[in-house]
């Protein structure tokens, strides 16, 4: 069908024309038109659950739709399979990173498809040439192509994952969240490179919940909601309250809830004085008062991640005072740090494999931590059990068909809601928090602000690990920076700026004499 | 439309087979005998009885199955038991049997969650061990080996028609039912088979569960050893060998995952039935040894083969 808006204009690379796909009972994507053109970032909006993963498994060939086709610069395709999707240079850079972790980082980048020498042996010389490369060119020169993806933090196992997509030549690049993990300095090499793919003339798609982001970088925007495509704009035409609209179809209120006022500081609750661990964490100070949230902020690695696990009794050999109400209770292990005269609960950092048991049923999950307490003599007290957890599902609006379903059918902001339900159980009075907005959708991520803030006024104390400098600034009543395993600056009140943070973030000299001046 | 979990799936398939066993079973004794025996309660029973042995076994690797581990030292913590119970003798007799069971399986528990040594290495480790503990204990001697008459009654008497290994076994699984479904424990063994690490960041005590199942499953086999040494009156060496591959068996034809997390404990009690009557009605066709061996070995892929289709639904 011809359409006048194309006059002048390229044909589109991609296009998909009444595309649905169903789960079961649930739609995901409901006659979907979409197409995107060469030599264009293209951003795809949406909350969790509007079917953006469905549309991009569809384009990258995991799921087959039930109806609908695929044309690819014109031909009519249809893939079977991710190879046949990847032999037509569409290439998939996914959420949930897909390297082999007991491998080197240049035979991961190089697993699909090494370089192989006489006899069809690969060739490990030219695979590290290559891989040596593909790094450089992603500006990852410091990372060694022979050391193990494992040893890797998580923001340099992402550019590795960037640098394997482009090792495979794609047309169609397809970025599902691929900056979530990265450092602030990371993700402005990222945009370099996709600016520069751009002008080779392929086609990006780019997933991502961070606006600014797509602000910086997209083209084109689309935003899809409820399976449905809802809006396709040039980018710079809307604003960015306008498109949060687009995506959950009704007004946003504030964003954050407010900051209480005070006069003087809390009663501190969590003390931790000159905490050591190998070369992570260089003698860390901190207090949380009754009914604070503290904000940890700073680059990524920084001894973050390692505080917040030191503090809840997983690291081992570590060195320093840990005090809760003033007396010395630092935790040997997770099951210590629970206990009603520590009362800590730790949101990890990755809901699936450390917050959740995705085939056990959402019930389990939710009441597997303070099921030692939901007991009548030896065993399970269950109306006990199944009242705490409707106590849950209704606080935080879980949204669940039936308890007994595998937590894995949840969308990810429903995920997270589960993790925090299982701890809340527990009734925790210090609540650490390690990202847990990674990956989750606006909606979602407001309730949580509200949730916390909730928390702090009923008294608990909150120390918020998070790579978004917006909600330190949003929902912290104070922010630590951290750089090289030390607090390096602390900021309160309206010296909470991003400025301030990126200034102290990067350690300037200058940035600590301007605060104190 | 019929919906199944996937825990239900491969209990009915194999209780179905189950059913399909005994059809043939008894299709070749009316043609060749005229008579129904396999349908007989007598026969049944009899099976039952010498399924026990297998169930009680195998409720135990059900355990350290779930959590994504396994037990290969069953057969000689199943003959240390028996011979030590047997060797002692008197009313210390059974104690001291089920005690060798729960310290083997302790060392087990003890290795696999502390020094983090895979189960499936240690557990072999352990069994060469207890191997050469009672290789020299009994230094080629035969010592005092006679079972006991509690023994032999827990073994071949009966209450009421009802033969005693069966009650034992349902006492068991009674017990082993209600710790997988009604306790924290059972719970946390679930929880560590699917992700041991979320299980431990949720407060868990994961080496103490670990300790647990493995001390459970000792405790199993060593019953077992006891049970069969009154059944057969004496124990001897290598009276275990015959029960690991087929507890393992039992276990992951009854659904539960070898890899850990997911699996119901009716399901190892049909698995049991099945590699019983198999084994039985296989001998009564007159098959030969080595056919029986391919059957039996075809028969636990097939099995596998069947459940695991329809499990793609959660990629």
């Amino acid at each position: 069908m011809f359409r006048t808006k194309d006059v002048g204009a390229p044909p589109p690379f991609l296009e998909l024309v009444g595309v649905s796909k169903r789960y079961g009972g649930v739609r995901a994507l409901e006659g979907v038109d979409f197409a995107c053109r060469r030599g264009s970032i293209h951003a795809v909006l949406g909350e969790n659950g509007a079917g953006k993963s469905t549309l991009i498994k569809i384009i990258a060939g995991v799921v087959q739709p039930d109806e609908g086709s695929i044309r690819l610069a014109g031909q009519q395709v249809t893939f079977p399979d991710p190879l046949a999707a990847n032999a037509q240079g569409i290439v998939c850079i996914f959420q949930e990173l897909s390297l082999m972790p007991d491998l080197s980082v240049a035979d991961n980048i190089g697993i699909s498809n090494p370089p192989r020498g006489r006899l069809g042996l690969i060739d490990k010389r030219a695979q590290r040439r290559r891989a040596e490369e593909l790094l450089a060119r992603v500006g990852c020169e410091d990372v060694n192509p022979l050391e193990r993806v494992a040893n890797l933090p998580l923001s340099r196992r992402q550019m590795v994952e960037i640098a394997k997509a482009l090792g495979r030549d794609p047309k169609l690049l397809i970025l599902d969240e691929a900056t979530s993990a990265l450092t602030s300095g990371d993700v402005a090499k990222v945009y370099e490179i996709l600016k520069s793919l751009r002008r080779d003339g392929l086609c990006l798609l780019y997933i991502s919940h961070r606006m600014h982001e797509i602000e910086a970088l997209a083209d084109t925007c689309s935003v899809f909601r409820n399976g449905r495509h809802i809006d396709t704009f040039a980018a710079g035409t809307r604003t960015s309250d306008e498109i949060v609209q687009l995506m959950i179809g009704r007004e946003m209120a504030h964003v954050y809830p407010d900051k209480p006022q005070r006069n003087q500081p809390p009663a501190p609750v969590l003390e931790v004085r000159d905490l050591r661990w190998t070369d992570r964490l260089n003698g860390i100070s901190l207090t949380v008062g009754k009914g604070e949230i503290v904000g940890l902020g700073g680059l990524d690695g920084q001894g973050q991640r390692e505080l917040l696990l030191a503090l809840f009794g997983v690291l081992r050999g570590t060195e320093g005072e840990i005090l809760v109400d003033g007396r010395p209770r630092a935790p040997g292990s997770p099951a210590q740090a629970k206990r009603k005269q520590t009362g800590m609960a730790l949101i990890p950092e990755d809901r699936k494999t450390e917050g959740l048991m995705l085939p056990m049923s959402v019930a389990e999950n939710i009441s597997l931590a303070a099921l030692g307490g939901l007991v009548s003599g030896p065993f399970i007290d269950r109306e006990k059990e199944t009242a705490a957890i409707e106590r849950m599902v209704a606080k935080l609006r879980i949204k669940v068909g039936d308890l007994a379903d595998p937590v894995a059918t949840l969308s990810g902001g429903n995920q997270q809601k589960v993790v925090i339900a299982k701890w809340l159980l527990t009734e925790p009075r210090i609540v650490l928090l390690n990202d847990p907005t990674r990956g989750i959708d606006v909606g979602t991520k407001q309730e949580l602000y509200q949730l916390l803030r909730d928390l702090a006024d009923a008294g608990a104390s909150i120390l918020f690990y998070t790579t978004d400098y917006d909600e330190l600034i949003g929902c912290c009543d104070r922010v630590l920076i951290l750089y090289d395993g030390r607090v390096v600056r602390t900021l309160e009140g309206a010296d909470i700026t991003e400025t301030n943070i990126v200034a102290s973030s990067l350690n300037l000299p200058g940035a600590g004499a301007a605060a104190t001046a | 439309m019929l919906t199944l979990s996937a825990e239900d799936r491969p209990i009915l398939i194999a209780g179905g087979f189950v059913l399909v066993i005994l059809a043939i079973g008894t299709a070749y004794t009316l043609t060749v005998q005229g008579t129904a025996s396999f349908l007989s309660p007598a026969y049944l029973l009899q099976q039952l009885q010498v399924g026990s042995f297998l169930g009680i076994v195998a409720a135990g690797m059900m355990l350290v199955i779930l959590m994504g581990h396994i037990d290969l030292s069953v057969p000689w913590t199943l003959a240390a038991g028996a011979m030590l119970g047997t060797a002692i003798g008197g009313p210390w007799a059974i104690p001291v049997g089920l005690g060798v069971g729960l310290l083997v399986g302790l060392v087990n528990g003890l290795g696999v969650a502390y020094l983090r040594v895979p189960s499936m290495i240690f557990t072999l480790g352990i069994n060469a061990v207890m191997r050469g503990f009672m290789v020299m204990l009994t230094g080629g001697f035969s010592p005092r080996s006679m079972a006991t008459p509690t023994m032999t009654w827990l073994a071949t008497g009966n209450v009421l028609g009802v033969p005693m290994p069966l009650i034992v076994w349902a006492v068991l699984s009674v017990g082993i039912v209600l710790l997988l479904q009604r306790t924290p424990l059972g719970r946390y063994i679930y929880a560590i088979g699917n992700r041991e690490r979320a299980a431990y960041l949720s407060g868990i005590n994961t080496r103490l569960v670990l300790v647990a199942a493995f001390v459970v499953c000792g405790m199993c086999s060593a019953l077992a050893g006891v049970l069969l040494a009154g059944y057969s009156s004496k124990a001897y060496q290598g009276m275990g060998d015959a029960y690991l591959l087929p507890a393992i068996a039992a276990v992951v034809i009854g659904g539960t995952n070898i890899l850990g997390g997911r699996g119901r404990y009716l399901g190892t009690v049909v698995g049991t039935i099945l590699i019983v009557l198999l084994t039985s009605v296989l001998s009564v066709m007159q098959m030969p040894e080595a056919g029986r061996q391919v059957i039996y070995g075809a028969v636990i892929i097939t099995m596998l083969l069947v459940y695991g289709r329809g499990q793609k639904v959660m990629a």
